[in-house]
C-alpha cells in the first residue's frame, strides 16, 4: 500500500538546508497499525506529512497504492487526500463554531458523494466514536476527549483506507487518550490501516509495528505483538 | 465542491460574524447609493431641462443673426456684444409664405425697469409679433393677448409674468386694465402668462414683459432689425426640409451665393436638444463619476477584512485542504464571501438611494417652484448591481487567491 525509497526532504531557508528526511525507505501493508516514533526533530512528523501527501518529498520515491506522488497534480493529491486518507491532529483542527454534524461534513462537502447521501454516513461515524448524542452541540463545548473522537469521525466519514494520526493524545487525559486510542485500535480490528505518529511509549505500543526515526533516518523497524497491559498504565 | 455547498459555507461564515460583515458592507452601501442618487439627480435634471427645451413649442426653428458656428465652440455674435441686423422683417415675410413653415414669429428683446406705483422690478422685455404666443406654447392665466391689430397700429399694450405680476400688484390687485411704466413709457395690461418655468433663452418666463414688436423696436430700443426669429414647421413637412427652405430664403433676401457666408444661424429644436442632451449626460456621467470614488473606497475597506479573514482563517484553510479541499474550492469559498458582501451592500445601496431620490422628490415638489422630474433611471440600479458584483470579484480576488495558494502544512502550523 505505501512503499518509500530512500525518501529525502529537504527545507531552504535562504542559504542554509535543514534536512529533516535523509533517505527513509520502508513499505506498509494493508490492515498495518503502525506507530513512528522518535524525539522531536528527528522528522517523524514531515514523514507522517509526507506520507499523508500534505507535503511533497525533495528526493526518493513514495508510491502510495501503486501510485507516485510525483506524477500526480496538487488537485489529484487532494483527491487522494479527500478519498483514501483520514486525518486525525494533536490540535484537533475543529471549527469550534460548527456543529459536530457540520465538521463531520467538511471532507463531504469535497467528496462527489451527492447531499442526500451525506446525513446517514455522518451519523455512522458520530456513531463509531460514540458521540451520537452530541450530533447538533457547537464543537467548542465539547471536551478534549470529545472532540478528539469529532475528529476522528471526521477522519473516518469518507470512509478511507489510512487513517493517519499525529500525536492524537498528545493534548488528552490519560483517560480520554485510551479512549481515543482504543477507537483507532477497533478500526485497524476492521480492516484499516492506521499509521500514527507518537512520542509516547505506552501509545505506540497498540500498534502492531513500530517504526522508530532518529536525525532524517529510520533507526529501527521492529514488529511487535501490540502491548495491551499498558492499557492500565494509561488509565 | 458544489456551488450550493460552497455558498452555505460562505454565509455561515459571514453570519459568524455578523457587525464586521455589516460594518464592511457600509462602505459599498454609501458607494452605491451615492452613485444611485447622484444619477438620479442628473437624471432629473436632464428630464427637467429638455422638458422646458420642448415646452419651447414642437416644430420649432430659430433662426438668429450671425454666422454658424460650424460645430465650433463659441458663444453667438448677439452674446458677445456684437450687434448684427441682418435679420429684417422682410426675412419674416418671406419665411411666413414657405409651405413648409406654419408661421413665423419675430422678437427683439432688452432689459428695463417696470414700475407700478411704488413697487418696480428689473426684467428683461420682449417684443414680439402677436403669433409668438402661439409658436411659442405661451398660454394665459388671465386676461388675454394682444392682437395683429395692436402690433400694426403699435398699441401700448402687454402681457406680463406671473411672477411680475405678483410684485407689482400683489395677491389681492387684479393686473388687467393697469397701466404699467416700462422704461417710463406707459403699457395697459391685458394678460398674465400662466405659470410656468424658466422659457426659452434663459429668460425667467415668471418675471417677463411681453409686447408689440414695433412698440419695443421704435419706442424702447430704436432699431429695425430683429433679434431672433422663430419659426413653426408645418407638421406634414419634413423639418429639415423646412429648415433647407428657410436658408435658402434668406440667402436669397440677403444676396449670399458662398454658403460658408452665411449672416444667419438656423437651429431646430433637435438640434438644441441633442445639444443639451450631451452636456446633461456629461454632467450625470461626471457626477457619477465623482460617486464612484467611494465606491472604490468602500472596495479597499472590503479586500482589506478579507485580507484579514483569510490570516484569520488560516488553520481552517489548512483543515479543508487536508480533508480534500483544492486550491480552486478554497478561493471559490472567498470569493463567494466578497461578492455576498458587495452584492448585499449593493443591493441595500439601491434601496437607500432610492428612497433618498424619493425624498428629494417629496421635498422639492412641495416646498419649491421648481418643477422637479422623478427620475429613478431603471439603468442606474442595473447598473449598482452590476457594478457591486463586479466590485466583490475585482477586490475579492486577491485575498482568495491568497487562501487558496496556502500550503496545507504552513497553514495546519499556523498559530
Amino acid at each position: 500500500m505505501i512503499e518509500v525509497n530512500n525518501l529525502k526532504k529537504e527545507y531552504f531557508e535562504g542559504e542554509t538546508t535543514t534536512k529533516a528526511l535523509r533517505g527513509v525507505t520502508f513499505s506498509i501493508k494493508k490492515g498495518e497499525f503502525v506507530s513512528i516514533m522518535g524525539p522531536s526533530g528527528s522528522g517523524k512528523s514531515t514523514l507522517l506529512h509526507v506520507l499523508s501527501f500534505l507535503d511533497r518529498p525533495t528526493g526518493g520515491t513514495y508510491e502510495f497504492e501503486n501510485k507516485s506522488i510525483d506524477k500526480m497534480s496538487d488537485q489529484e493529491l487532494a483527491q487522494v487526500r479527500n478519498k483514501d486518507m483520514g486525518f486525525v491532529f494533536q490540535s484537533f483542527n475543529l471549527l469550534s463554531r460548527l456543529s459536530v454534524h457540520d465538521n463531520v461534513e467538511i471532507p463531504l462537502l469535497y467528496s462527489d458523494i451527492p447531499p442526500n447521501k451525506r446525513l446517514k454516513l455522518i451519523e455512522e461515524a458520530v456513531h463509531a466514536v460514540g458521540l451520537e448524542e452530541k450530533l447538533h452541540t457547537e464543537a467548542g463545548r465539547l471536551s478534549g476527549g470529545q472532540k478528539q473522537r469529532v475528529a476522528i469521525a471526521r477522519a473516518l466519514v469518507t470512509d478511507p483506507n489510512v487513517i493517519f494520526a499525529d500525536e492524537p493524545t498528545g493534548n488528552l487525559d490519560s483517560e480520554s487518550g485510551l479512549q481515543v486510542m482504543e477507537i483507532l485500535e477497533s478500526l485497524n480490528d476492521k480492516g484499516r490501516t492506521v499509521i500514527l505518529v507518537t512520542h509516547e511509549t505506552q501509545t505506540a505500543e497498540f500498534a502492531n509495528r513500530i517504526i522508530r526515526i532518529k536525525d532524517g533516518m529510520v533507526e529501527s523497524d521492529k514488529k511487535i505483538i501490540p502491548n495491551r497491559i499498558h492499557r492500565g498504565n494509561l488509565k | 465542491m458544489l456551488f450550493k455547498d460552497a455558498f452555505k459555507t460562505s454565509t455561515r461564515s459571514l453570519m459568524h460574524g455578523k457587525m464586521r460583515s455589516i460594518l464592511t458592507m457600509l462602505g459599498i452601501v454609501i458607494g452605491i447609493a451615492s452613485v444611485i442618487i447622484l444619477m438620479s439627480i442628473g437624471q432629473s435634471a436632464q428630464d427637467l431641462i429638455l422638458g422646458q427645451v420642448q415646452s419651447v413649442g414642437s416644430n420649432l426653428i430659430i433662426i438668429t443673426p450671425g454666422a454658424p458656428n460650424n460645430g465650433k465652440f463659441s458663444s453667438p455674435a448677439s452674446a458677445q456684444g456684437i450687434v448684427i441686423t441682418s435679420l429684417q422683417q422682410r426675412d419674416v415675410d418671406s419665411i411666413s409664405r414657405e409651405p413648409s413653415v406654419n408661421e413665423a414669429a419675430s422678437f427683439v428683446s432688452g432689459i428695463a425697469e417696470v414700475v407700478f406705483g411704488n413697487n418696480n422690478k428689473t426684467v428683461s422685455y420682449q417684443g414680439v409679433t402677436s403669433n409668438m404666443f402661439s409658436v411659442r406654447n405661451l398660454t394665459l392665466g388671465k386676461g388675454f393677448v394682444f392682437t395683429k391689430g395692436d402690433v400694426d397700429s403699435g398699441n401700448h399694450v402687454v402681457v406680463i409674468g406671473p411672477d411680475l405680476a405678483n410684485t407689482l400688484f400683489g395677491t389681492t390687485l387684479s393686473p388687467i386694465d393697469k397701466t404699467i411704466r416700462v422704461k417710463n413709457v406707459s403699457f395697459r395690461v391685458v394678460g398674465v402668462l400662466s405659470k410656468g418655468g424658466v422659457g426659452a433663452f434663459g429668460v425667467d418666463q415668471g418675471n417677463i414683459v411681453i409686447m408689440p414688436i414695433t412698440v419695443a423696436q421704435k419706442q424702447l430700443l430704436g432699431i429695425s432689425y430683429l433679434n431672433v426669429i422663430l419659426a413653426q414647421a408645418n407638421p406634414t413637412y419634413d423639418i429639415n426640409f423646412a429648415k433647407s427652405r428657410i436658408t435658402f430664403a434668406l440667402r436669397q433676401n440677403h444676396g449670399i451665393t458662398d454658403p460658408n457666408k452665411d449672416d444667419f444661424n438656423i437651429q431646430t429644436q433637435a438640434d438644441i436638444l441633442a445639444i443639451l442632451g450631451t452636456i446633461t449626460s456629461i454632467f450625470t456621467l461626471f457626477l457619477a463619476a465623482i460617486a464612484s470614488i467611494s465606491l472604490i473606497v468602500g472596495g479597499i475597506g472590503i479586500m482589506n477584512i478579507m485580507l484579514v479573514s483569510v490570516t484569520e482563517r488560516t488553520r481552517e484553510i489548512g483543515l479543508r485542504k487536508a480533508v480534500g479541499a483544492t486550491n480552486g474550492d478554497i478561493l471559490q469559498q472567498f470569493l463567494i464571501e466578497s461578492v455576498l458582501l458587495t452584492f448585499t451592500g449593493g443591493a441595500i445601496g439601491i434601496a437607500i438611494g432610492g428612497g433618498v431620490v424619493g425624498l428629494i422628490y417629496i421635498v422639492l415638489k412641495n416646498f419649491s417652484s421648481i418643477g422637479w422630474v422623478f427620475a429613478f433611471p431603471i439603468s442606474s440600479v442595473i447598473l449598482g448591481l452590476l457594478v457591486s458584483g463586479i466590485a466583490g470579484i475585482a477586490f475579492g480576488i486577491y485575498p482568495a487567491y491568497q487562501a487558496g495558494k496556502k500550503n496545507p502544512i504552513d497553514a495546519l502550523r499556523y498559530e
